[in-house]
């Protein structure tokens, strides 16, 4: 496969008031052309200053970055040519129309009056955007605006598609619409690098990705190769803690022999099992004789969570909401 | 020429973003009417106490006006900016090919043009009150004018792309607002304050453009302090100019 970026040992690091913030250290990552490629992590985790480096909105630190064959720190305005970029803040104008947005954006990129209006036509349709496209942006539902910003960011064609959390704050309806857009421009050939704390948005729409935390990448692989390694099922138990309940558990449950890994979060117990039906009613009959109380269970497949917990020993779920948002 | 017709872009951009925003228009309007509503009433008794130059009232405070309409409208260009870059909308635009310096200049022009509107109303206006109109010093005291609101435009966006949230950049700006317009001589002349005073005005770029603007209302071009604008405002605009485009180039985490 033809590599359209690839980076080495890219590091970043901001002034904080508590001294230096290494936000990124060290990454190294190769994306194919073609590719759905997802950078996945908690926020805080470096994602966003990876990206911004790589479209040389950041300078970057050390490391080398090729995108689209260049060298993004010698040659960031040809770099600019050849990327699109979506923030996750989208930046249309919103005392303007769509179609002013898209042809202004189409114009700084250097292409003419009549072929950007022409192109602009063309996006609002495949977009779904064309009855909406002479009104301003401003009366815009959700996912409306992020079609629109996507439509910015493809306006001249670009090899790459850089999208930051594409999805943040939509429905769930307006999610899966987006994805299949974004599948498309797939189909179209554009590359398309996504950064995500959605473990479905992840799952579901990138071919490839790599889990990121604490500014290195943790694993990388396919999604499916990634949830292959993490063995059995997952099996969630929260508990009610008293009297150490979550110890007690935690210790009676690791010593059995269907149990093949035991993390305990908080009151969260999560347990990794061969045979998940099987192994439930011995678990539970465990904690009744042991009077540990039980607020709720949940048995599923792996999921990229249990990826990323059996990674970082956190759950993705729960740290995404504490962000620490130093660089992101 | 790509940089040129980049300006020209955001120009456009920037002026209709204007236009179609009444709130802006209607205060952007007001604004100097209130001043020459506000103070000509307050200023009338003053100009036979000593210190102060020789003319009528409108003739000392309107070109006064003039000047503080330039530095207000350069010094708040970078509240643009702050709501801008938190819109995503200054990202756009730097990941594009787009010139740096283009990014910069694009909205300070518009800016510029649109406060030539508002000085041409506050002129129209104060020759309804008996303010007497000499062009040839008016249109010397126009590019004087958008020199120093092109320095504090581009020193405020800087600042804003700088600082990047609204409080520290208004404490920034706040801070910088008064000192330079009380060392200035733009409501009460510099003539009555004492040496140090003076001496200090000195070092304010507004300082020159607002004697400039006396001399050059009264349609007189002999004095010195024409060509001390000049030489002032002109170096120093283009190095704020250079400042800012860098910083554009590096911005901002």
């Amino acid at each position: 496969m033809e590599t359209i970026i690839s980076t080495s040992e890219l590091r970043k690091s901001f002034r904080s008031k508590r001294g230096p913030v290494e936000a990124v250290r060290g990454v190294s990552i190769n994306v194919g052309k073609g590719e759905i490629f997802g950078f996945l992590g908690p926020n805080g985790a470096g994602k966003t200053t990876t990206l911004r480096m790589l479209t040389t909105l950041l300078p970057i630190d050390s490391g080398t970055a090729m995108v689209a064959g260049v060298n993004v720190a010698e040659h960031p305005k040809q770099v600019r040519t050849r990327i699109g970029y979506v923030s996750q803040l989208g930046g249309a104008d919103d005392l303007a129309t769509g179609r002013e947005n898209l042809i202004l954006q189409g114009r700084l990129y250097g292409t003419d009056l009549s072929s950007v209006r022409a192109r602009a036509h063309m996006l609002m349709e495949s977009l779904d955007l064309a009855d909406f496209a002479d009104r301003r942006v401003k009366t815009y539902s959700g996912g409306q605006r992020r079609r629109l910003d996507v439509a910015l960011g493809i306006i001249h064609e670009p090899e790459v598609l850089f999208l930051d959390e594409p999805s943040t704050g939509l429905d769930p309806q307006s999610r899966a619409n987006l994805w299949g857009h974004i599948r498309s421009l797939r189909a179209r050939g554009t590359t398309v690098f996504i950064t995500t704390h959605y473990l479905e948005e992840a799952d579901a729409l990138c071919d490839r990705l790599m889990i990121m935390d604490h500014g290195e990448i943790v694993i990388e692989g396919t999604p499916k190769e990634l949830k292959r390694q993490v063995s059995g099922d997952s099996v969630t138990l929260s508990l009610h803690d008293e009297n150490g309940a979550s110890e007690r558990a935690h210790s009676l449950l690791g010593a059995a022999s269907y149990v093949r890994e035991i993390t305990s979060e908080g009151e969260h117990l999560h347990l990794y099992v061969e045979d998940g039906s099987a192994a439930l009613p011995h678990l539970l009959r465990l904690l009744d004789t042991e009077r540990i109380g039980l607020k709720s269970i949940r048995l599923s497949e792996p999921t990229l969570d249990d990826v990323f917990l059996r990674q970082t020993g956190r759950s993705l779920r729960e740290s995404s909401g504490d962000g620490e948002g130093i660089a992101e | 020429m790509k940089p040129v017709r980049d300006i020209g872009l955001l120009f456009n951009r920037h002026t209709l973003e204007m236009l179609r925003n009444p709130v802006w228009l209607f205060v952007g309007f007001s604004t100097p009417i209130l001043y020459l509503a506000l103070f000509t009433p307050l200023l009338k008794d003053l100009t036979s106490s000593p210190g102060f130059p020789k003319g009528s009232v409108l003739d000392i405070f309107l070109p006064g006006i003039l000047a503080l309409l330039a530095f207000a409208s350069g010094s708040s260009m970078g509240f643009a900016t702050i709501f801008e870059l938190q819109k995503g909308v200054i990202e756009r635009f730097r990941v594009t090919p787009a010139s740096r310096f283009a990014i910069l200049i694009g909205p300070i022009l518009s800016g510029l043009s649109m406060m030539m509107v508002f000085d041409a109303v506050v002129v129209a206006v104060g020759y309804g009150f008996g303010f007497e109109v000499h062009w040839l010093g008016l249109l010397v005291l126009a590019v004087l004018l958008s020199l120093l609101a092109t320095l504090f435009a581009a020193f405020s966006t800087a600042m804003a792309l700088l600082t990047k949230d609204i409080s520290s950049f208004a404490a920034v700006i706040n801070g910088m607002n008064l000192p330079i317009l009380l060392l200035a001589g733009v409501l009460l002349p510099i003539s009555l304050g004492p040496l140090w005073m003076r001496v200090i005005a000195h070092f304010n770029p507004l300082y020159y453009l607002v004697q400039a603007s006396r001399t050059l209302a009264l349609g007189t071009f002999g004095g010195p302090a024409v060509w001390q604008a000049f030489a002032v405002l002109a170096p120093s605009c283009a190095l704020v100019l250079f400042w800012a485009t860098r910083v554009f180039r590096k911005a901002v985490a």
